[in-house]
């Protein structure tokens, strides 16, 4: 099995090809405003490298969020186009996942996605990705509180100032492992995941 | 000669729009799925629901399209599709989905200016004729472009604050019209006398538009008769600012045509729907001698049509891109 690996949702753009156990080639750099236009030159590198031809791919496994909303929709639009078109599985997982995938000697994992204002995006995973805390959009002190007497590590491409995090070293073989029996998604219904509502939403419920 | 089928893609407001066009003129199937209802609720267009909007529909619309025209992509010859003006999480979700497949099918890859698809649009009505000017009118745009020849654009002027459709939708709130209101104030327009003493929007020797004036104007009317306990006659009121501005889009266009001696007028853009416009320019027109073309309705609003139309003559120009073509949020046309 062939397998394309992509995560548009941290401030790390990644993209893999694997190949049943093998990771034949990857991109795991980081990205800022750029993302929109590096994807494809990233993508082209990653295929030809290999010599592997992107109708050889036989699943597709996207990060779906959550994250920078722009960012999560740019790896969504390609994946579910690319699925679509060619016919090809496709597996959703979650960017906060993909941060625990780390190896870390801890009891709980918790990934996090700076949201700003004071929330973050995290979830409580242990070592083998099963959650505890579904992935969510939550202010720091309420994830600290769920937090109290757990032995755990934060992992994390961001910096805050209230606690320390570990430095992601993300294990796709690890993730797909975990993912590899799920069934696949009719493509068009492949969607973000942003856990927040916009703002507009927000003020028009509200009223 | 060979067919040319060019796949396209329009996405830079609140439509997600897939079309297929043949030799720049044919037209095989076009699917628009329009937001506007799901707008409607907040009084204009939030970018961020837009732009989840599209990235929900996308892959359903281009396969519609493709069932439309019973073809497949291996049919199709380049991939065109809007890069900017617009929305930018908008234009993002068209333009990675046309990267896609620009990349699993290794086909050209074709961006087009969104206001070139506008006024390519009059190419699905009649074949278009150089040189020729075009007046773009629309919720984002009110520019008076000179084309020598094919894909070539001069911007000869536009507008210096609120677009005509902007106008158009801010009065349209202040008289109490649901969003959105251009067309309700048009129609209203056609039932009233122009009884309200507007303001003439910039009336000067250059080519540039403004509607600020005469917006804050209406505004401000609507304001001070309300706080006076008058009640606003909304059809007269229509009709007064419908005439200003048909008034001074009409005299600089014409002005425009003479000037650069040109007998071509072509309009564009969602105003380009508008029938006090139409009226007046077809009235003046007929008077001047001058060939005016103004496509269909369906053709004014947001469409992928027009970017298909606009795509093939870009493409036969070798204007193609390279995957790491980024989509501008603002972006001059040339």
């Amino acid at each position: 099995m062939t397998s394309l690996i992509i995560d548009t949702c941290n401030s790390n753009l990644t993209i893999g090809i694997v190949k049943d156990n093998n990771i034949l080639s990857i991109y795991n750099e980081q990205v800022k405003t750029d993302l929109s236009t590096k994807i494809f030159p990233v993508m082209q590198d990653v295929f030809v490298k290999v010599g592997v031809d992107p109708k050889d791919i036989d699943t597709i496994f996207v990060s779906c969020g959550p994250g920078s909303f722009t960012g999560i929709r740019i790896g969504v639009t390609v994946a579910k186009t690319y699925a679509w078109a060619l016919n090809k599985k496709i597996i959703p997982f979650s960017s906060l996942e993909l941060l625990a995938t780390t190896k870390v000697k801890e009891d709980y994992l918790v990934p996090i996605i700076d949201a700003r204002r004071g929330y973050v995006y995290a979830g409580i995973y242990d070592e083998h990705l099963d959650t505890f805390m579904n992935d969510q959009y939550i202010s720091i002190e309420d994830l600290e509180k769920s937090l109290e007497g757990k032995y755990y590590k934060m992992i994390s491409y961001d910096e805050f100032e209230k606690f320390k995090v570990i430095k992601p070293e993300i294990d796709i073989l690890k993730l797909i492992e975990k993912h590899k029996k799920d069934s696949g998604v009719n493509p068009h219904k492949i969607n973000p995941n942003y856990l927040k509502l916009t703002e507009a939403e927000m003020k028009l419920g509200e009223k | 000669m060979k067919d040319v089928y060019i796949l396209a893609f329009e996405s830079s407001c609140d439509e997600t729009s897939v079309s297929i066009i043949k030799n720049g003129y044919d037209e095989i199937a076009t699917v628009v799925l329009s937001q506007m209802d799901i707008h409607a609720s907040y009084g204009g267009v939030v970018p961020e629901i837009a732009s989840r909007n599209h990235v929900e529909n996308i892959t359903m619309v281009i396969e519609e399209a493709l069932t439309r025209a019973n073809m497949k992509i291996e049919d199709i010859d380049a991939i065109a599709v809007t890069y900017g003006p617009g929305l930018i999480g908008s234009l993002l979700i068209g333009m990675q989905a046309a990267k896609t497949l620009s990349f699993l099918y290794n086909k050209p890859l074709v961006p087009i200016h969104h206001i070139a698809g506008h006024i390519y649009a009059n190419n699905l009505s009649k074949p278009m004729e150089f040189p020729l000017i075009a007046l773009v009118v629309s919720g984002g745009h009110t520019d008076l472009i000179y084309m020598k020849e094919d894909y070539s654009f001069e911007k000869i002027g536009g507008t210096l604050d609120d677009a005509v459709g902007e106008a158009y939708d801010k009065v349209a709130r202040v008289m109490g019209l649901n969003y959105p209101g251009g067309p309700l104030v048009d129609k209203l327009a056609h039932q009233g006398s122009d009884t309200y003493n507007l303001p003439l929007p910039l009336d000067d020797d250059t080519y540039n538009f403004s509607f600020s004036g005469l917006k804050s104007a209406v505004i401000n009317l609507v304001h001070n008769e309300l706080q006076r306990g008058n009640e606003m006659n909304n059809v007269d009121l229509a009709t007064s600012f419908q005439n200003r501005v048909v008034d001074i889009l009409t005299k600089k266009t014409m002005r425009a045509l003479k000037e650069y001696k040109v007998n071509n007028l072509i309009v564009a853009g969602g105003v380009a729907a508008n029938k006090g416009l139409r009226e007046k320019l077809e009235e003046l027109c007929e008077k001047n001698n001058i060939s005016l073309t103004i496509p269909p309705v369906k053709y004014c609003t947001d469409n992928a049509a027009m970017i298909g139309v606009a795509g093939y003559y870009a493409y036969k120009l070798g204007k193609t891109s390279d995957l790491d073509l980024n989509a501008k949020a603002s972006l001059k046309l040339q």
